[in-house]
């Protein structure tokens, strides 16, 4: 098993992808609700704007104009980058995920360390045919979420951590 | 008035608290409702007080004084009635509680949940020599069991039974057998292999050093240069208004302060056959006691000026202490030793970790302690650290040795932090702009909640994911390498058995010691042997003999693998 491991870092193209390891990407439907999401947060609030701008004349509201749309657009830009930067990849004692484009993250949790699992699905997840499942350690310090499963995949993956975790299972 | 019992089986006994409880209980709420009512009046009264020629005092007094009667007949039957209403038993493998007049509570603690029995004696409970036993569950804040109020030997004897019963002993019986005579700490019987009272006296904080430790420390410098400068302001202004202005601020500071003297007060750290037991406080007096198998991390610090002195603060990151709601629990139950000696500091490292799994535990230590650069053989911050950590960006390291993930920090405030491999939760790399500008990151293995902070700063990147590897293989291979049997004659509190009779529950020593394969970066040659810390058992002030010399520490158990 350690030898499986060997030089993992030496021949790793970045620090956040260590040499022997495929991460698997996410549904593209984490993007759409998280876009929609974007739009409704921002996009309704700009729609008001412009609209009491129309009925108030005035040049002032160009400012909150302004900065709704750029802030929309940075979104719309930076959401797909965001879902297709979240991946995780299975061995056989241990789960990582890796996350973020600006601020970079990569996680590990042996599954002898998993005191449980969830799976959570709001409304939107469910229309978009995603889910979350998230892993939860006797520490909170611990992020181990994996948003945008396919339902599926987030119930197999959910069993096989149980299976797994059990399997694995060390003391605190 | 028979609720349910336990289980039909099982037949326990069920005991009531203390008859002085009432009123231990009552006066608090005495005082409460007297400060509402003043505070709810208070126009009322500056009222009366104004006009204080012109009223009818009689009157005022027969009417003040026949409320609090009143008052005091509601509270005496109340307290009386909920006295008679709770009752406590301990069952074969839960703790009943059930209390409450009109709004019933029964709280069943299942022992297998218990995280920590304290003893806690307010002030005035202890003037009556009274205890009350507070038994914590794994179930956050609000899940705690409180028996209150104990004669202060019934609870002392409570908590024995209930750790007892919670690790799966029956109640130890005093007949036990004779056992060589180990250091008991005034036991009056010659003590039997596993005394439940076998205590043996490890650290203790003289008043004189921990007021010099407050003295110099950051908190109270910049309390007193606040106080100062206020001062110096109402002086320049002419008016009291910055100062009392600042009040709140002052009292939360000094708050802080009294909590931190408290709660280093007369403080002792043992050895018990349960874990490591500490007692402290000032008014309040507190016995935890901390089984060593729940300590996750163990962090040292030096603040600045403590550096003359060479004083060190030992904190933990223990199981089950993480939640409590009571802020001040939160900050003292997680405290080995508040203030000590770089000796008694590496004391109580080595009361949680043996063995640093490394050949020359010295070098790593003083690298680790007072060491920058590769000093002790610690991986640390390249150059392009220094702009974006300019300070101590010699000092950030790390290091992986057999046992445990060492983290070193800070140049002005030193510290320390040290996670055995069994313990880490979970690790994890990460990187921000700046630092993926100046190809750095972090890496963190996380533990349980607590004051120690875990985050190895500024590493190159590819060192970064290096650790993080060696880290998990070492992790996944350190399993249950000590069983609380094991802890137990380590610090020599049972005599050491042979090998073949030691048999813990979980982890039978199997074979020969695994010579871990060691191919991380910074791991020297392979350790087979004992190499335990050097310092511990420097004269540690107890009646009893001295721990074993180091050399005598029984070696490692063998690795486990699975």
């Amino acid at each position: 098993m350690s030898t499986a491991q060997q030089g993992w870092h030496e021949a790793a193209p970045s620090p956040f992808d260590p040499a022997g390891l495929t991460f698997t990407p996410v549904s593209r439907g984490l993007a759409k609700v998280r876009l929609i999401t974007a739009v409704v947060w921002l996009g309704l609030p700009l729609v008001a704007v412009v609209v009491l701008a129309v009925v108030f004349p005035g040049w002032w509201w160009w400012i909150p104009i302004g900065v709704l749309a750029v802030l929309l657009g940075w979104l719309l830009w930076l959401v797909p980058r965001q879902v297709s930067a979240i991946g995780y990849a299975e061995r056989d004692e241990d789960l990582l995920i890796r996350k973020g484009i600006l601020f970079r993250q990569l996680t590990l949790v042996p599954y002898g360390r998993m005191q449980y699992v969830d799976v959570q699905a709001g409304p939107l997840d469910r229309w978009a045919k995603v889910a979350k499942v998230q892993l939860h350690t006797a520490s909170a310090q611990t992020d181990a979420s994996i948003p945008g499963l396919p339902p599926a995949e987030a119930s197999r993956l959910r069993d096989r951590l149980t299976e797994r975790g059990e399997a694995r299972l060390a003391g605190l | 008035m028979s609720a349910e019992q336990p289980a039909p089986e099982e037949h326990v006994e069920w005991r009531r608290v203390h008859k002085v409880t009432p009123v231990l209980q009552a006066w608090k709420v005495i005082v409460a409702v007297f400060a509402v009512l003043v505070w709810q009046n208070v126009e009322t009264i500056t009222e009366l007080w104004d006009d204080r020629d012109s009223v009818n005092w009689t009157l005022v007094l027969l009417i003040g004084g026949g409320v609090v009667l009143l008052l005091l007949l509601v509270l005496t039957v109340y307290s009386v009635l909920s006295w008679r209403m709770m009752r406590y038993a301990v069952g074969r493998d839960a703790v009943f509680l059930h209390s409450g007049i009109l709004f019933r509570q029964q709280r069943h603690a299942r022992l297998n949940r218990i995280q920590a029995v304290d003893v806690v004696q307010p002030l005035l409970a202890r003037l009556f020599g009274l205890a009350q036993l507070k038994i914590e569950t794994a179930g956050g804040g609000g899940s705690s069991v409180v028996l209150a109020f104990l004669k202060e030997d019934e609870a002392q004897r409570l908590r024995r039974e209930v750790l007892d019963r919670a690790a799966g002993r029956e109640p130890a019986a005093p007949t036990d057998g004779e056992g060589p005579g180990e250091a008991t700490a005034g036991a009056p019987a010659p003590a039997p292999a596993v005394h439940p009272d076998a205590e043996r006296e490890l650290l203790t904080v003289p008043t004189g050093r921990l007021v010099g430790s407050l003295l110099l420390s950051g908190s109270m410098i910049g309390l007193v240069l606040l106080l100062a400068g206020l001062t110096v302001a109402a002086v320049a202004t002419g008016s009291a208004g910055p100062l009392f202005g600042a009040l709140p601020g002052v009292f939360g500071w000094g708050a802080y302060l009294w909590g931190r003297f408290t709660g280093g007060f007369n403080f002792r750290a043992a050895i018990s056959p349960d874990g490591i037991r500490l007692r402290y406080g000032l008014l309040e007096q507190r016995t935890q006691t901390v089984p060593p198998g729940r300590i996750h991390a163990v962090g040292l610090k030096q603040p600045l000026l403590w550096r003359r002195r060479g004083w060190w603060r030992v904190e933990v990151n223990v199981a089950g202490y993480s939640a409590l709601e009571n802020q001040t629990e939160s900050t003292t139950g997680t405290v080995l030793l508040p203030v000590g000696t770089r000796g008694e500091a590496l004391t109580a490292l080595w009361l949680v970790l043996p063995d640093l799994g490394v050949a020359d535990p010295k070098a790593v230590i003083d690298g680790a302690l007072e060491g920058e650069g590769e000093a002790g053989g610690f991986l640390t911050s390249p150059r392009s650290a220094r702009w974006l950590d300019p300070v101590s960006w010699r000092r950030n390291g790390v290091q992986l040795t057999d046992r445990a993930v060492l983290v070193r920090r800070g140049r002005l405030n030193r510290a320390l932090a040290i996670v055995p491999h069994e313990r880490t939760q979970s690790l994890a790399l990460t990187q921000g702009p700046l630092e993926r500008r100046a190809g750095l990151a972090n890496v963190a293995p996380a533990t349980v909640g607590g004051p120690v902070s875990t985050t190895a700063h500024h590493l190159e990147a590819m060192t970064a994911l290096a650790v993080l590897g060696e880290a998990s293989r070492m992790s996944r291979e350190a399993r249950h390498r000590e069983s609380p049997a094991e802890w137990m004659e380590r610090v020599g509190l049972v005599p050491r058995r042979p090998p073949a009779a030691a048999g813990p529950v979980d982890a039978p020593p199997a074979g020969a010691p695994a010579p871990g394969p060691l191919d991380a970066p910074p791991a020297g040659p392979p350790v087979v042997g004992p190499s335990p810390l050097d310092a511990p058992p420097a004269g540690p002030p107890v009646a009893g003999p001295p721990l074993g010399a180091p050399a005598d520490l029984p070696p490692p158990a063998p690795h486990e693998r699975r």
